[in-house]
Formats: structure tokens, C-alpha cells, sequence
């Protein structure tokens, strides 16, 4: 390579080795995995594990949990953390209760109005790190104690507010067959081709190299066969669980954010190296407030769900005080998928997977019949395994290995 | 004699009592490549952030294209058509090379895309300008973190000239480079000066990147001008006996 002023032709570049690939836009790949094994060990245990009502049920309990994880991540990317986002949770869905129980505001207003509430509790805890230069979780466990004592101020004497027949139960109890089912699915995967298509093509016209099949019809034909499996599977059952629709939608979107906008790559740039970010004119703190607004609106949006799926919030909704489960898991859902917390690594697909890991543990033992503190043990030791495999493709990426 | 694009006349900096630079001149002429070196503390830093506008001169005069300019900020200069590559380079090792060239300046796409990064147009064009540069070896859809000094740094000094700059400083492009990779990094600096740009070059490596790679030599002692040499008939022994104040180490010596 000494004498490399004049190298043959440009097909001598080196190929991405796969450990490279891992570490990128395949980082779910392990967690998939992962989750596919889960999946055969519970079959096995259990004869009620893969009926369509308790996939239906596993995949709406992972959507809390999913939701939040999912805003996180973009926070996570950044290389900060937010302490706080089951307390925002908690809050913004006491809120979104408050003003409707109490004061009338219609259930779309009042979604609207809490999942903005948390944005902007999230812009706030933002402002205050960009601003004063304290570390991120510090912060942000002081907002979530914080809200933990305004959750319990909104609340009324009974310390619940009951949200059966509110209209907000609507929320996680709607479920969507027949043709709009089937339009909304394939309506997805439309797009997601269009997407895929479009980049391909463009490639293509620019001459560079772009395959086809790698490209666009093997991602595609996977994503179909999620979708389309998911819908025959649930058509069975009561439809699509609006829920889960939900999450999925929010998912398209917010992947589509962090890997195709100009916003996106600077999440991961920042995370990565905050001071090249800075001096290529990159406004970093601009866009840290922003992940952090996004991570209190998807925990906002979360809780209500919650709330929606229980009928009612209280002193324990968003985990109670501390964040409690919740919170761990939301974390423990993002890194499991593949995000890892010092910034600048993951996908937010990872959160999808993460939180069906975490749903389906929990689904399975309680299934077996094992108690709780066994769900707990098995749910922390995967948390440990997930970050060792990933800190292990990390290292196999560096040069020299 | 070509005409220089960028000057300075007897410029001066103190720093309270200290004084980085007295006097300094300094000629950077297109196509050519100018050395600067100088013992630790003889001011090279100091001078190529008063040409890159960090620090501002206390006296003297910069010239840009023959003006006089007075420049008060970083951008203002990389505005002017004068880039810099520090010697931390600035990359994202989580990104690409094309993520990396054009990072803070990406090419979108229309607002129902949601500003879309329109990665095709922006590989090709690094292609285009790696090509120019010789450097096609470098992938441009691997991680930089996972290449080598010598190619991170080739990327850094590509992302500088990408938007067609007139003027490159370069602090210490072969400071924690092997050998091999040093010679990459002077292959593209004299591929930057048969372009037509100027170079200006900050190294230690007198004897393997200096004397090979660069047109002129100058020579910086405690914030003066010290020397001035032609690369072509100097040896590394007379620059560094400039360095290091040639009397003094003779003395020394006997």
C-alpha cells in the first residue's frame, strides 16, 4: 500500500465485514435472535404460549414499555439519559385524566395536551443540561421525583381517577379488522418498499453500486411477512389491537427519522463526538433539547396508553415514585435492543425488539407458573447478556482485530 | 514568483506577558506547499490560529488575495476560502466517510421527505472528489473508526477541500501516524498543491515528511522567523540546527 499513488482500479475498496455490520444497521440482528429462542423455549414449556390471544396480549403488554423505550432512544443516541420518563408518564397521563374527568375537555384534546406536557417537560430538563453542563441523569432523577409529587398533588382525595366509560378506554380497547386492517398493513409495507425502493433507484441513477435484492426485496419480504403473519395471526383473535398499531406506526416513523434525516445522523454524530459535531456547525444543543422533548412525548403518550389499558390512573401510575419497573424496563428495553448508553450506537428498532423480549419473558414465566422474583432474575441476567454481546461486536469492529 | 493568496506582515500576539509571536511573515502561494516548523513553543500553533481565525492578532497585517482582511472568527475564514484540519481531525467514528465529508452540510431532500439525506448525490460526490484526490482506496460506506490513521486522516484533509477551498492548514498531519501512513498523507498533500491550492504543513517529521513533500521550508524560534529554506537544497541537519538556534547548539556541542 506504500506506493499507492496510483491504485489500479476503485473495486480494490474493502467490503464491510459482517461484525461491522452488526455494529450498524444490523444491530438488532442478535436480539432477534434472542427473541426467535424465546419464543421456541416458551412453546415448548407451554401449550398456551403461541395461541393468538396470548401473542395478542404479549405484544400489547410490550407496548408501554416499547413506546417509551422508543423516545428514549433518541436521547440515549445523543449519548445522555433521561431518568424521568416514567415520571412523565405517570404525570402527563394524571394530567390528561384531571382535565378530563374534571374539567370536560374532549379525550383528542386532552391526549394532545399531555403528550405536550411531556414534550415540554422534556425540552425543559434539556434546556437545564445544555445549559448548566450537569450530567443528564442527575437532572433528570430530580425532574422525575419532582413529577412523582406532582402526580400525586393532581390527583383527588381518592387518589384515583377512574377512566372506565371516559372515552379514553376506547384508546387501547379498539381493535381494527377486515379491510382496514388489511389496508393498513399493506399500506405500510408500501411505503416501507417505497422507502427502500426509492434509495435503491437513486443509486442506481448515480451509478453506484445498489442491489436490488439485498436492498429492497429481502428487507421488504421480511417486514411482510411480520406484518402480514402478525394480521392472519390476530385476525383469529379480535383484529389488530389499536395499541399495537400505535406503536408500529410511531416505530416507521421514528426509524425513519434517526436513519434517513438530516436530524437523525446528527443524534448519532453528537453521540458520538460532540465537539466534531460543534465544530462542523452543528447546533448540539438544539438537537439534545429535541431528543429529550421526543423522549417526554413518546413517555407522555406511553403512560396514557397505560392508563388507558387500566382504566384508570392513581399514585402508581408511570411505576410510582422513582419510576419503579417501569423505568428499568424502558432502559433495560432500549440497551437489549441494541442502543447502547454511551451514545452513538443502536437503532430504534432495537426498542421494538427489546421491549418484546422483556414482554415476553415476563409472559412466558408467568405462564410456566413461575413467580415473580424468577421473572425479575431472568429479565436482569438478559439485560447483562445483551450488553455483553453487544460491547463484544463493538470491540470486533475496532481496526487491528 | 507566483503572488501569494495569503500573507502576513509582521504580525505580533502576547498572551498577558507572554509573547507567542513578534514579528511574524509568512507567504502561502498557490500550488505550493510551505512547511512550518519549530521547536515546542516556537509559536507554529499560535500563528495557524491567527491564519485560521481562533486567535487575533495583536499587530501586523493579513492579506488575503493581496487585501488586507480582518478576520474575527473561524467561519469567517473557512467562508473566505482558508480551511484547517486540527490534529484531533474532528470525525465520527460511528459514521461513514461520506456521513463524515459532509457532516453539518448534508444534501437534502425536498420537505415532504422530511429533508431527506439524499445519500446518493452526496456518495457520489465524495467519490468524485476521493477520485480527484487519489485516494479511491478509501470505502466510502465503512465506519471511519474502523480504518487507519493514515485514511482518517486522508478523510479529514478530504472534508476540508470538499468545498473547494483556496487555502489548507494542516496542524501535525503525521504526528501519530506510522511511516507508511505518513507517505499516504504526503502523496495528498502534493496531489492538494498540483490542484492549486495552498498548503501550509505543521510537522515534526523533518527528515521523512518535510524534506519530501513540501516546497518550502519555514523555520519559527521562540515566535520568530527563524529561516527560510528551498525543501530542494536544504538537509535536515540545517533545519534543525534553525530549530534549535544553530550557534547555541554548536556551542553546546564544543
Amino acid at each position: 500500500m506504500t506506493d499507492s499513488l496510483h491504485p489500479p482500479m476503485s473495486a480494490a475498496t474493502p467490503k464491510r465485514t459482517l461484525t461491522e455490520r452488526l455494529g450498524n444497521e444490523l444491530s438488532f440482528v442478535p436480539v432477534a435472535i434472542g427473541l426467535v429462542a424465546l419464543f421456541f423455549f416458551f412453546a415448548t414449556q407451554s401449550d398456551v404460549f403461541l395461541t393468538s390471544r396470548n401473542l395478542s396480549n404479549l405484544m400489547v403488554q410490550s407496548t408501554v414499555t416499547g413506546i417509551i423505550a422508543l423516545g428514549l432512544v433518541f436521547v440515549l443516541l445523543t449519548g445522555e439519559i433521561d431518568l424521568s420518563v416514567a415520571a412523565i408518564s405517570g404525570v402527563a397521563s394524571v394530567f390528561m385524566a384531571k382535565i378530563v374527568m374534571d374539567f370536560g375537555l374532549p379525550v383528542p384534546l386532552a391526549i394532545l395536551a399531555a403528550v405536550a406536557l411531556g414534550g415540554l417537560v422534556g425540552a425543559l430538563s434539556g434546556r437545564w443540561i445544555t445549559l448548566i453542563g450537569v450530567p443528564s441523569f442527575v437532572v433528570t432523577l430530580g425532574v422525575g421525583l419532582v413529577l412523582n409529587g406532582i402526580q400525586l398533588l393532581l390527583l383527588p382525595r381518592t387518589g384515583r381517577y377512574n377512566l372506565m366509560n371516559s372515552g379514553v378506554d376506547k384508546l387501547a380497547a379498539t381493535h381494527v379488522t377486515g379491510v382496514l386492517a388489511w389496508g393498513l398493513i399493506l399500506g405500510a409495507i408500501a411505503i416501507f418498499a417505497l422507502v427502500l425502493g426509492s434509495t435503491w433507484r437513486a443509486r442506481q441513477r448515480a451509478g453506484l453500486d445498489a442491489s436490488f435484492h439485498g436492498g429492497v426485496l429481502l428487507p421488504v419480504v421480511v417486514v411482510a411477512a411480520f406484518l402480514i403473519g402478525m394480521l392472519m395471526f390476530l385476525e383469529n383473535q379480535r383484529g389488530l389491537p389499536m395499541p399495537v398499531i400505535l406503536f408500529l406506526a410511531l416505530l416507521g416513523i421514528m426509524s425513519y427519522i434517526t436513519s434517513e434525516t438530516r436530524f437523525g445522523t446528527y443524534l448519532y454524530a453528537i453521540g458520538n463526538n460532540a465537539e466534531a459535531a460543534r465544530r462542523a456547525g452543528i447546533k448540539v444543543d438544539r438537537i439534545k433539547i429535541i431528543a429529550f422533548a421526543i423522549a417526554g412525548s413518546m413517555a407522555a403518550f406511553g403512560g396514557i396508553l397505560s392508563a388507558s389499558r387500566s382504566l384508570g390512573v392513581s399514585v402508581s401510575s408511570g411505576g410510582g415514585v422513582g419510576g419503579g419497573a417501569l423505568l428499568l424496563e424502558s432502559i433495560a428495553a432500549a440497551v437489549i435492543g441494541g442502543v447502547s448508553l454511551f451514545g452513538g450506537r443502536g437503532m430504534v428498532v432495537g426498542a421494538l425488539f427489546g421491549a418484546l423480549i422483556i414482554a415476553t419473558v415476563s409472559n412466558g414465566l408467568n405462564l410456566m407458573g413461575v413467580a415473580n422474583e424468577a421473572r425479575l432474575i431472568v429479565t436482569g441476567l438478559l439485560l447483562i447478556i445483551a450488553v455483553s454481546i453487544d460491547r463484544g461486536i463493538e470491540k470486533l469492529a475496532r481496526p487491528g482485530s | 514568483m507566483t503572488e501569494p493568496i495569503l500573507s502576513l506582515r509582521g504580525v505580533s500576539k502576547s498572551f498577558g506577558s507572554i509573547k507567542a509571536l513578534s514579528n511574524v511573515s509568512l507567504d502561502l502561494e498557490p500550488g505550493k506547499v510551505v512547511a512550518l516548523v519549530g521547536d515546542n513553543g516556537a509559536g507554529k500553533s499560535t500563528l495557524v490560529k491567527v491564519m485560521s481565525g481562533v486567535h487575533r492578532p495583536d499587530s501586523g497585517q493579513y492579506l488575503f488575495e493581496g487585501r488586507e482582511v480582518h478576520v474575527s472568527n473561524p467561519a469567517e475564514v473557512a467562508d473566505m476560502g482558508v480551511q484547517t484540519v486540527y490534529q484531533d481531525l474532528a470525525l465520527c467514528d460511528n459514521l461513514d466517510a461520506v456521513q463524515n465529508l459532509f457532516l453539518g452540510r448534508e444534501l437534502t431532500g425536498p420537505w415532504y421527505t422530511g429533508f431527506r439525506v439524499t445519500r446518493a448525490a452526496s456518495e457520489r460526490r465524495a467519490k468524485e472528489v476521493l477520485r480527484r484526490l487519489r485516494l479511491d482506496s478509501i470505502s466510502l460506506t465503512r465506519n471511519v473508526g474502523a480504518m487507519s490513521g493514515g485514511q482518517r486522516q486522508n478523510i479529514a484533509i478530504a472534508r476540508s477541500i470538499l468545498w473547494e477551498p483556496k487555502v489548507v492548514l494542516l496542524d501535525e498531519p503525521t504526528a501519530a501516524l506510522s511511516h507508511s501512513a505518513a507517505e499516504q498523507v504526503g502523496d495528498l498533500v502534493r496531489e492538494l498543491a498540483s490542484h492549486g491550492l495552498a498548503v501550509l504543513v505543521i510537522s515534526h517529521d523533518i527528515h521523512h515528511f518535510v524534506l519530501d513533500n513540501t516546497d518550502r521550508i519555514e523555520v519559527l524560534r521562540l515566535g520568530r522567523n527563524a529561516a527560510s529554506f528551498n525543501s530542494g537544497d536544504v538537509t535536515g541537519e540545517q533545519v534543525v540546527n534553525a530549530m534549535v538556534g544553530g550557534n547555541e547548539a554548536v556551542n553546546m556541542a564544543g
